[in-house]
């Protein structure tokens, strides 16, 4: 050990003085600002609502009124509304609603997966990564409601019997997405909300007025004792340890809606895991996007700097690459199995009306993989941003082919058909959009983005270490 | 113990904390009167504080067992109260019972969790409490109950270990 | 146990009583599509109009598909009446989350309109696709609202309908045939379309009795039933030799 370090640098040097280059002072994350500065840093931005801040929720504002009002003729006049029809009974209502509880699986990825695993990157970006997948699943609820046919009675699936003693039927797969998706929306919040509460007596120590009260309110008279940080700290390793089965069978579920139908192509083994990667695949690319957008919006770039980009951007290429394994499987075994049925629907999906939502899709899923390789890549924002983006609008689309794209074909040709979405279908969609931004937004101005207490933790336990010529960050482990 | 007293100091760190709490274990202060708040979770033991044992884990064992007993009533007790052939299938078949009873289970936990772990921290609590706002700007603060005549002892512990705006503290709504 | 000579009989603690079942003679369709006039008038379904149709959203509890056989100039249309297959094991029946469709002991495939919340599960499970949503409020035009029948109520729009092999027809024939003491003779329950169909293509009955007319005629060599490896046992048999006579 003295072999390797101690004559280049003598002993008389402290780490962290004034040799300490530029390189290694970012590492440590934050080794140079006191609390009160990391405080400042954190809440500052959430006061800044200027202009353009006010413009972007009036333009997001208004596209959720306008879906708003699209759901609303959409109810007034019937379903016929939207474009779907006799074979595609589900059409962009369903694929968004996928696509969403799929965004909402990178929140639990990152916070409680890397939490269990002690991955210390993970500090700065929990928060932003579990609001994401707070109002991810806010927006997929939504849509098993607007594609009910009698909307007004969606009550009936609420397990309680009705006036005949019948109760809901709990052997269909949408009664166990109804029930599983609101014990992750439940799970989710709550971990959220956990997490949040040394933040939220930090934030009401340094507000006044309305931000005061919320913050005392949400804070529960948290103050942060010793036997206070013990519970919390118990309470979230069992929060991370029992969130991760659920968000894994979430997702699964999610696909039986489709895998347990007799519908060739949907009917496969393959479909739950291939969802669950596939929504890891696409909630990590969008939490990329959102951390980036943010971290320029907010002048977060204190906190969230490229080693945390170059981790997510791995994991992001890892759960492409098994997106490309569990798709290359399905695939391989439907097509050599040379099932009449399910070649039409193949051979519809790459060569038909909707080849180019295919090759779309091909593009975006795979290509990113070999981008997000280089590292160059991974910690340019502005590539970062593109690669992540493409990868959602891949995950989109295949999504749209699930749904879509197998509905169109079936066992009698009779029954073929195609679906074109209609402007309600496209402005609900939008809304949804619309509105998990907006609410994301006024999330990060009423709620610290970055968990203070998690990065002061984090700091605590980091030092510098003196390996030959290099000074490296190594953290303790002591929990 | 009629007479008791409270003093709250202000440390800047967390091993003079330390030191200044061994002493005042040695002063004859018991550790349950001292309480140390601070804006960041110090491991434990770090301090030199017994950790306090936790009904939370028998708290979420309960509860994932009534959402056993939940779902377990949803997915076989229900469909036997009003049996129905559909497609002739069990009135209540294993898949579909264990995805139910699964669910439920990891949704009863979750919320005896968090449940538990407010009730265990004794929230929400609105009311007025001792509490010293640069705990959350990095400094630790200390909190002592003692009898009354031993506070000068303290006040010299406390000051020898480099605790700064030691006082006696008022009961403040948060 | 005679009842089990009819392989298509629907047996069990459940079914003691008949299992109605219909048996459709492709070699006698003509493609006149009478049945779906029928079944249009009997049942109140709506006619939804040609834009709608061109949508996919044609409202028909029975249609006859038409597929054509052969090379040109060696053209056959083969024409296919499709109603729902009332199927004993029907993959519609277990992904309702609300109940609204079940099996009835008299071998049905019953939908609840009452209790339809309009999820299309159901429609989409169907390999045959024979579940109609209501994508609109039902349209009677005048004069139409004049012949709807009193018997079978208007549908919701937001819900799913189906052929019920038109139950009110078998309700009121059990009524009479218990009002006069007997048995239901075979042959006397019609379903509109069967009642409507010049070649006598369409034969209703009861498969458990094994000495029925649609018992008799599944025993055939020509018999079979749609997409019969998907194990979904319909109630609906289809005859159909080498020939067809269009």
């Amino acid at each position: 050990m003295s072999e390797l370090g101690s004559r280049e640098a003598g002993p008389d040097q402290p780490p962290g003085g004034p040799e300490l280059s530029a390189q290694f002072q970012g590492r440590l994350l934050l080794e140079q600002r006191s609390d009160q500065e990391i405080n400042e840093a954190v809440l500052r931005p959430m006061f800044q609502t200027g202009r353009g801040f006010w413009i972007l929720v009036a333009v997001l504002g208004a596209i959720v009124a306008w879906g708003l009002y699209a759901w609303g003729y959409q109810i007034y006049w019937g379903m016929g509304a939207a474009g779907i029809n006799r074979p595609v009974y589900w059409g962009l209502y369903i694929a968004t609603f996928v696509f969403w509880v799929g965004i909402s699986h990178a929140g639990t990825m990152i916070s409680a997966v890397l939490r269990l695993l002690k991955a210390d990157w993970r500090r700065p970006i929990t928060r932003g990564a579990e609001a994401m997948t707070a109002f991810a699943l806010m927006m997929a609820a939504l849509y098993p409601l607007i594609h009910l046919g009698r909307v007004w009675k969606f009550y009936w699936m609420i397990p309680y019997p009705n006036n005949r003693l019948l109760w809901p039927n709990f052997q269909s797969p949408l009664m166990w997405d109804l029930v599983a998706i609101f014990t992750y929306l439940i799970g989710s919040m709550l971990y959220l909300y956990l997490a949040l509460i040394p933040d939220m007596a930090m934030a009401r120590d340094h507000t006044s007025g309305w931000r005061y009260w919320l913050y005392r309110t949400m804070g529960l008279g948290w103050r942060g004792t010793e036997a206070e940080w013990h519970k919390l700290h118990r309470a979230l390793g069992i929060f991370s340890v029992v969130i991760i089965p659920v968000f894994l069978s979430v997702h699964s579920i999610v696909s039986w809606d489709f895998a347990v139908t007799i519908q060739p192509r949907w009917h496969s083994t393959i479909f739950a895991p291939y969802f669950v990667i596939g929504a890891v695949y696409s909630g990590l690319a969008a939490l990329a996007t959102i951390l980036i957008v943010v971290r320029k919006t907010m002048h977060l770039k204190e906190f969230l700097r490229a080693e945390h980009f170059d981790p997510l951007g791995k994991m992001v290429m890892v759960a492409g690459l098994g997106w490309i394994y569990f798709w290359f499987s399905g695939v391989i075994v439907e097509w050599y199995g040379n099932d009449p049925v399910i070649i039409e629907i193949l051979n519809d999906e790459v060569f038909g009306n909707l080849a180019p939502l295919f090759w779309l899709q091909m593009t975006f899923n795979v290509l990113p993989v070999f981008f997000l390789a280089f590292k160059r890549v991974r910690t340019n924002p502005l590539l970062l941003l593109i690669v992540t983006l493409a990868v959602n609008v891949g995950m989109y689309t295949e999504r749209v082919l699930i749904v879509v794209g197998n509905l169109q074909r079936n066992y009698l040709p009779f029954n073929w058909g195609t679906y074109k979405p209609t402007w309600v279908e496209i402005s609900i969609v939008a809304m949804t959009f619309a509105g998990f931004i907006l609410l994301y937004t006024l999330f990060s101005r009423v709620v610290p983005y970055v968990p203070v207490w998690e990065i002061k933790e984090g700091r605590l336990r980091y030092s510098l270490r003196r390996i030959g010529r290099l000074l490296v960050p190594t953290a303790a482990e002591i929990e | 113990m009629s007479e008791a007293a409270r003093l709250m100091a202000i440390f800047d760190e967390a091993a003079h904390t330390a030191e200044a709490i061994d002493a005042l274990h040695e002063a004859g202060v018991a550790d349950d009167q001292i309480v140390v708040m601070s804006g960041v979770p110090y491991p434990e033991r770090a301090l030199g504080r017994h950790v306090e044992w936790l009904r939370l884990p028998y708290i979420v064992l309960a509860g994932a067992l009534g959402g056993m007993m939940v779902g377990f009533f949803f997915a076989v007790i229900t469909p036997n109260l009003y049996p129905l052939n559909i497609g002739g299938r069990p009135t209540a078949g294993f898949p579909p019972v264990a995805v139910i009873i699964f669910v439920f289970t990891m949704m009863a936990t979750i919320i005896s969790t968090f449940l538990g772990v407010l009730w265990e921290m004794g929230f929400p609590e609105f009311g007025p409490k001792y509490y010293d706002k640069s705990a959350t700007d990095g400094s630790l603060a200390v909190l002592v109950e003692f009898p009354a005549a031993i506070e000068h002892n303290v006040r010299q512990l406390l000051e020898e270990h480099g605790a700064h705006h030691i006082r006696r503290p008022e009961l403040k709504p948060l | 146990m005679a009842k089990g000579a009819n392989p298509y009989a629907e047996t069990g603690a459940q079914h003691d009583g008949p299992r109605w079942g219909m048996v459709v003679d492709l070699d006698r369709c003509t493609g006149c599509e009478a049945c779906v006039v029928a079944c249009h008038a009997e049942n109140n379904v709506p006619a939804v109009g040609e834009d709608e149709a061109a949508r996919g959203r044609s409202m028909h509890w029975i249609r006859v598909e038409r597929y054509w056989e052969g090379e040109y100039p060696n053209v056959r249309a083969r024409f296919m009446p499709l109603l729902c297959q009332q199927c004993t094991e029907a993959p519609c029946e277990p992904v309702c989350p609300v109940f609204a469709t079940y099996h009835t002991a008299e071998g049905l495939n019953a939908q609840v309109y009452n209790r339809c919340i309009g999820v299309r599960f159901c429609a989409n499970n169907c390999p045959y696709k024979v579940r109609s949503f209501n994508w609109f409020e039902p349209d009677f035009p005048e004069p139409l609202q004049e012949q709807l029948n009193p018997d079978v109520t208007v549908r919701f729009r937001g819900i799913i309908e189906k052929c019920t092999f038109c139950i009110q027809r078998i309700r009121r024939v059990e009524l009479d045939a218990t009002g006069e003491g007997r048995e239901v003779q075979d042959g006397e329950i019609q379903p509109a379309c069967v009642q409507s169909c010049p070649p006598s293509a369409l034969v209703f009955g009861d498969l458990n009795d094994p000495d029925s007319r649609v018992s008799q005629l599944a025993l055939s060599r020509r018999a079979f039933r749609l997409l019969e490896f998907l194990g979904t046992k319909p109630g609906v048999i289809y005859l159909k030799g080498g020939e067809t006579n269009v």
